[in-house]
C-alpha cells in the first residue's frame, strides 16, 4: 500500500512546461504528493519536508534531483524505465528518510537491436542510443540532454560587443545530463549492471571587471552483481557512488573568492531474497555508507595574499543499516509484510542507532475489495539546510552530530483498494504521521557561509494527517486518474539549539506546504493510431506564506538611510495564498517515416491563462513630493502578486529509429 | 483531424496566442487581508561619545494603516511618537534622566523625543542601563557598552587602466580577542546622500585584516566618507534582522525574520539600545 508507480511512457503523454517531459512532475499528480511552489519539483509527501524524500537512481542516492532551481528534474524521461514512490508502509530495505522513497530505474538497453530515440524542443534536445553489445547477452544505453538558451544569449552578447553597445552582457545558463548503463549476462546465474549519471547546471557571467561562475550538479555510479544461488535464493550486491556539489566562483580585479559545498557517498550493500515457498518469501541484507561532507567552504582573498578569508567545515560519517523483511501470504485472504531495520550513524566520535519496525498487511474482504494497513518507524540522519518551498542549489546537507539528533517519524496508514471492473479501480487511504526532531531556522538565521550552522537551528515536532482518494481507469481509449487529498500539517514546540538565539514563534504553526485540498485529474485519449490527446487539471488550496503584519519607522544612525517602512514579521506562514488551479493540454501527432517513428507533441501549459501566485509582496508607494523634513513618506501600501507562467504553448519533435 | 495540417494550424495559433499572453504583465495588484496586529513601541537609542543622550520612542502600525498627511507635520509626529514616558539611563553611579522634549537633528534628518542634558562619556568601558516606564506603566529595559574603536588602517584609491573611474579599498585590522562585529558605511560627503555601501560583517572568517572594496564608480574630485562601527553582537543581530525583514518581503528565495531587538521588559518593545563607537575617514578621489 501507499505506493505510486508511473511508467516513462505515461509521463511522455502528460503535457509539460516547455515540452520537457518530467517524471517527477508527473508523479506529483498522484494523490498525497502535493508539489512545492508554482512550477518547481519539490515534493512534500504526507506532510514531510522536501529533504525527507530519498531519491535513488539505480540504487544510488541523488541528493539534488533538480535542474534550473527545480523547474525540471534531473531524471531524463528517455533514459528512465519507471519510477516507484513509496509514501508509507516502507519496505525495510529502504532507510534514511522520513517521508518517501522515490526509486527510479534506468532502462537496461535493447539487447536485440540497435535503436535510438530523441527529441528537439524549445528548451532542450535529447538523444538516446541503445543496443546489444552481444545479442541476447549484453546491452548498453546512453542518453544525453542539453538546454540551449545559452547559445542564443552568447550570440546576443557577441553581437552587442561587436556593435560597441554599452549594454550589460546577458548571463549564460544551461544544464545538461548524461545517463549510461551497460548490463552483461554472465553464464546462467550471474548478471552485472553498471550505470552512471552525470549532470550539471552552469550559470555564468563574464564582465570587464567581474566574472561569476556558478555550477552545481550530481554524479552517481552503480555497479550491481545479481547472482542466482538456486531457484529459491538469489542476491544483489551493489556498490554505489553519489556526489552532489555546488561551486560559486567570483573574480573582481585583484580579488577572487570561491564558495562551495559538497556531499559524497560511497555505499556498499548486499540484498538477499529467499523464497521458502510461493506464499512466503524473505528479504534481508545490510549496507554501509561512507559520507563526506564539505559544508560552506569559502576561500577568498586578494591576489597579493595580504587579505584572506576562509570558512567551512568538513565532516566524515558512517551510516549503516541491516534489515529483515518477511513477505507472507498467511491465507487466501490475509497477507502480511513485516520486518525491521537496524540503522546507525556515526560522526566525529558521536554515534546513534535505532531499530525501525515496519509492517504492512492486506486483508481481502471480497474478490474486488481489500483492506490494507501499515505502520513504519523511520529515522533520518541527514538534514538539508534549506529555505522551505523553493529548492536552491545552495541547499546544504548536514549530518547528525552530538548537537543535532536524527529526525524520526512514525506513520500509520489504513486503506481500501477496490477493483470496480472494466479497468476501473479506486483506492482510499488515510494516514497519521508524527515527526520528531524536525529542523527549522532561528529568527535571522544565517545559513550561507557559516562555520557554526547548528546555532541557526531550532528543533521541534510535527504532525500530519490526511485522507487520499484515487480513482483510476487503466484500459480503453480513454484512460487516466483522479487523485484527491485532504490533509493537514502542523509544526510545534520549536526551540533554538543555541539558547542565546531566538525563535519568536510560540505554539503551533504550519509549514508553507500545508495544503488542505489537492485535486488532480489526468486524462489520456488514444484517438487513433496517429492522434492522441491528454489533459491534466490540478486544483489546490493556496500554500502559506510568511507576510509582515506591521511596519515601523527605523531612523537608524546618522549618515545612513532612514527607512520609513520596515516590515514587522510575527507568526510564521500566517497568510494563505489564493487557491491554485491550472489546466494543461497536449496533442500528439504520430507519423511513421521509413526509418522509424516520430511524433510532434504540442503542449499547452496553463491553457486558460490562470495567474497563479508565485509570491506576494507588499510595496510602499512613494511619490517624490510627499516629504516631511526631506524624508519621503509613502502614500500607501499596495499588495502585489507575481505569477510565473501565463499560457505557455510548446512544440517538441520526438523520434525513434 | 486526420491530416497534419490541423496540427500545424492549431500549433501555430496556440503559440501565437501564447506569445501574446506571455508578453502580458505577470505582476498585478491584489487586495489581501493580513492578520490583526497590535501596535508595538519602538525604541532607538544610540550612545555616541561626546554627544547628548537622546532617544526616540515611537510606535509601529498595522501594515496597511494609513500614512500621515505629509502636509501636517504636527499630525505626523503625534501619530508616530510616544510621549509621556519616563526615560532614564544609568551609567556607573550616575542616573541620566531624558526629558520628554523634541530635538531635531536637521543636518542628519533625525528626531528624538527624549533628550538628556549630559554628554555620553568619551572613553568608558562601564555598561549603560536603560529603563523606560511607558505611559501605560509597562517597562522597557536595555543594556549596552561602548566597544574599543577599531581604526581604518588605510583607504587605497585605484583607477582602472585607461579609464577615469576609480574604486576604493578600505583596509582595517581585526582586533582579535573573541568575536568582533562591525558595520561599514560608505557614502559621498554630502549629508543627505544615501550610502553607497552599508553592511554588517563579523570576523569569524578573517585571518587578520579586512579589505572592503567598492565598485569602479568614483570620479576624480569625489569626496567619500568611510565609517567603520565596532558594534556589539546584539546590535549586529538587530541590523541583520532589519535587513532580512526588508529583504524577506517580496523575495520568494529569502527567509524573512522578525526583528531581533536587544530590549527587555514587559512592554514587548522593538528596537535597539547600543553604544556607537566608530572611526571615520574622508577620502578625496585623485589620481597619483
Amino acid at each position: 500500500m501507499s505506493v505510486e508507480v508511473i511508467q516513462a511512457k505515461e509521463v511522455k503523454m502528460i503535457p509539460v512546461l516547455l515540452g520537457e517531459s518530467d517524471i517527477l512532475k508527473a508523479i506529483q499528480l498522484k494523490p498525497g504528493i502535493p508539489s512545492g511552489a508554482e512550477g518547481v519539483t519539490g515534493l512534500f509527501v504526507r506532510g514531510g519536508g522536501s529533504d525527507q524524500n530519498l531519491f535513488v537512481l539505480d540504487e544510488a542516492v541523488v541528493y539534488n534531483p533538480n535542474h534550473l532551481f527545480g523547474f525540471f528534474s534531473t531524471f531524463n524521461t528517455d533514459a528512465v524505465k519507471d519510477l516507484k514512490l513509496y509514501k508509507g508502509g516502507f519496505p525495510a530495505q529502504y532507510g534514511g528518510r522520513l517521508s518517501s522513497v522515490i526509486d527510479v530505474r534506468l532502462q537496461d538497453g535493447n539487447n536485440q537491436e540497435f535503436s535510438g530515440a530523441g527529441g528537439i524542443g524549445l528548451l532542450a534536445s535529447r538523444l538516446t542510443l541503445e543496443g546489444p553489445i552481444k545479442k541476447d547477452r549484453s546491452s548498453f544505453i546512453v542518453s544525453g540532454r542539453r538546454t540551449y538558451v545559452d547559445l542564443i544569449t552568447r550570440g546576443v552578447n557577441r553581437a552587442q560587443e561587436a556593435s560597441g553597445s554599452d549594454a550589460n552582457p546577458i548571463p549564460n545558463y544551461y544544464f545538461y545530463d548524461l545517463n549510461a548503463k551497460v548490463n552483461f549476462q554472465i553464464g546462467e546465474k550471474d548478471r552485472i549492471f553498471v550505470s552512471g549519471y552525470f549532470g550539471r547546471d552552469v550559470f555564468s557571467f563574464d564582465g570587464d571587471v567581474f566574472d561569476f561562475n556558478f555550477d552545481w550538479g550530481n554524479a552517481t555510479g552503480t555497479l550491481r552483481w545479481n547472482h542466482v544461488f538456486s531457484s529459491r535464493l538469489f542476491s544483489n550486491t551493489t556498490v554505489t557512488f553519489s556526489d552532489y556539489q555546488y561551486n560559486i566562483g567570483n573574480e573582481v580585479t585583484g580579488f577572487s573568492s570561491n564558495l562551495g559545498s559538497n556531499i559524497q557517498d560511497v555505499n556498499g550493500k548486499a540484498d538477499f531474497y529467499y523464497a521458502l515457498n510461493n506464499e512466503h518469501q524473505f528479504r534481508f541484507g545490510a549496507q554501509l555508507t561512507g559520507h563526506a561532507f564539505t559544508v560552506g567552504r569559502l576561500r577568498a582573498g586578494s591576489d597579493d595574499g595580504l587579505v584572506s578569508f576562509s570558512a567551512g567545515k568538513d565532516y566524515r560519517s558512517l551510516e549503516w543499516g541491516a534489515y529483515w523483511w518477511d513477505d507472507w501470504n498467511l491465507s487466501d485472504r490475509f497477507a502480511v509484510q513485516a520486518g525491521f531495520r537496524w540503522s546507525g550513524f556515526q560522526t566525529s566520535g558521536n554515534a546513534y542507532q535505532a531499530v525501525e519496525p515496519r509492517i504492512s498487511s492486506r486483508f481481502v474482504l471480497t474478490d474486488n475489495l481489500s483492506l490494507k494497513a501499515s505502520y513504519a518507524h523511520m529515522v533520518q540522519y541527514l538534514h538539508l539546510v534549506a529555505n522551505a518551498g523553493v529548492a536552491l542549489p545552495t541547499d546544504v546537507w548536514y549530518p547528525s552530530t552530538a548537537g543535532v539528533q536524527p529526525q524520526r517519524s512514525d506513520q500509520v496508514a489504513m486503506g481500501l483498494a477496490w477493483f470496480l471492473g472494466n479497468g476501473w479501480s479506486a483506492e482510499l487511504e488515510t494516514y497519521y504521521k508524527q515527526l520528531d526532531r524536525q529542523l527549522e531556522f532561528v529568527d535571522g538565521a544565517q545559513i550561507f557561509v557559516n562555520d557554526e550552522l547548528e546555532k541557526e537551528f531550532a528543533i521541534g515536532k510535527g504532525r500530519a494527517y490526511g485522507f487520499e482518494l484515487g480513482l483510476e481507469k487503466k484500459t480503453g481509449k480513454l484512460t487516466g486518474w483522479v487523485g484527491y487529498t485532504l490533509a493537514r500539517v502542523i509544526r510545534e514546540d520549536f526551540a533554538p539549539l543555541d539558547p542565546s538565539r531566538s525563535f519568536a514563534q510560540t505554539g503551533q504553526f504550519a509549514p508553507i506546504y500545508d495544503r488542505r485540498h489537492d485535486l488532480s485529474v489526468v486524462l489520456f485519449w488514444e484517438i487513433n493510431k496517429r492522434w492522441s490527446a491528454s489533459a491534466t487539471f490540478v486544483y489546490g488550496s493556496g500554500d502559506l506564506r510568511w507576510l509582515p503584519v506591521g511596519r515601523l519607522t527605523f531612523q537608524d544612525v546618522a549618515g545612513t538611510e532612514l527607512k520609513t517602512v520596515v516590515p514587522v514579521f510575527q507568526d510564521r506562514n500566517n497568510f494563505r495564498l489564493p487557491d491554485y488551479h491550472r489546466l494543461d493540454a497536449g496533442l500528439i501527432w504520430k507519423f511513421f517515416p521509413k526509418w522509424g517513428e516520430s511524433d510532434l507533441t504540442l503542449s499547452i501549459v496553463n491553457a486558460y491563462d490562470r495567474r497563479n501566485v508565485f509570491f506576494i509582496y507588499l510595496d510602499p508607494v512613494f511619490e517624490n513630493e510627499d516629504q516631511i523634513g526631506g524624508i519621503q513618506i509613502p502614500q500607501g501600501i499596495k499588495a502585489k502578486q507575481v505569477s510565473l507562467f501565463p499560457v505557455l504553448p510548446a512544440i517538441t519533435w520526438n523520434f525513434k529509429f | 483531424m486526420t491530416t497534419p495540417r490541423f496540427f500545424f494550424v492549431f500549433a501555430a495559433v496556440s503559440i501565437l496566442a501564447g506569445s501574446l499572453f506571455t508578453s502580458c504583465n505577470l505582476e498585478k495588484e491584489v487586495d489581501i487581508d493580513l492578520p490583526d496586529y497590535d501596535n508595538q513601541l519602538v525604541v532607538e537609542c544610540y550612545l555616541e561619545p561626546g554627544l547628548p543622550y537622546r532617544l526616540s520612542l515611537s510606535k509601529s502600525a498595522a501594515y496597511f494603516a494609513p500614512f500621515p498627511d505629509p502636509d501636517d507635520m504636527g499630525g505626523f509626529l503625534q501619530e508616530l511618537l510616544v510621549q509621556g514616558a519616563e526615560v532614564r539611563i544609568r551609567h556607573k553611579d550616575q542616573v541620566i534622566l531624558l526629558e520628554n522634549r523634541l530635538s531635531i537633528d536637521l543636518e542628519n534628518q533625525r528626531l528624538y523625543n527624549y533628550t538628556g542634558n549630559d554628554l555620553v562619556p568619551l572613553d568608558t568601558l562601564a555598561p549603560f542601563f536603560l529603563e523606560i516606564i511607558t505611559p501605560e506603566g509597562k517597562k522597557i529595559t536595555g543594556q549596552t557598552r561602548l566597544l574599543p574603536r577599531v581604526r581604518i588602517d588605510s583607504v587605497v584609491v585605484e583607477f582602472k587602466e585607461a579609464d577615469t573611474l576609480a574604486r576604493t579599498l578600505t583596509y582595517f585590522g581585526d582586533p582579535g580577542e573573541g568575536s568582533n562585529f562591525f558595520r561599514f558605511v560608505l557614502r559621498y560627503s554630502n549629508q543627505d546622500s544615501i550610502p553607497l555601501q552599508d553592511f554588517t560583517l563579523e570576523d569569524r572568517f578573517v585571518d587578520k585584516s579586512f579589505v572592503l572594496g567598492a565598485a569602479y564608480e568614483f570620479s576624480e574630485g569625489d569626496t567619500l566618507v568611510h565609517t567603520l562601527y565596532h558594534v556589539e553582537e546584539s546590535y549586529y543581530r538587530f541590523l541583520e534582522s532589519v535587513q532580512r525583514a526588508v529583504f524577506g518581503n517580496g523575495n520568494p528565495f529569502a527567509q524573512p525574520s522578525p526583528l531581533i531587538s536587544n530590549l527587555g521588559g514587559d512592554a514587548g518593545a522593538a528596537g535597539v539600545f547600543t553604544g556607537l563607537q566608530y572611526d571615520r575617514l574622508v577620502t578625496i578621489i585623485k589620481r597619483k
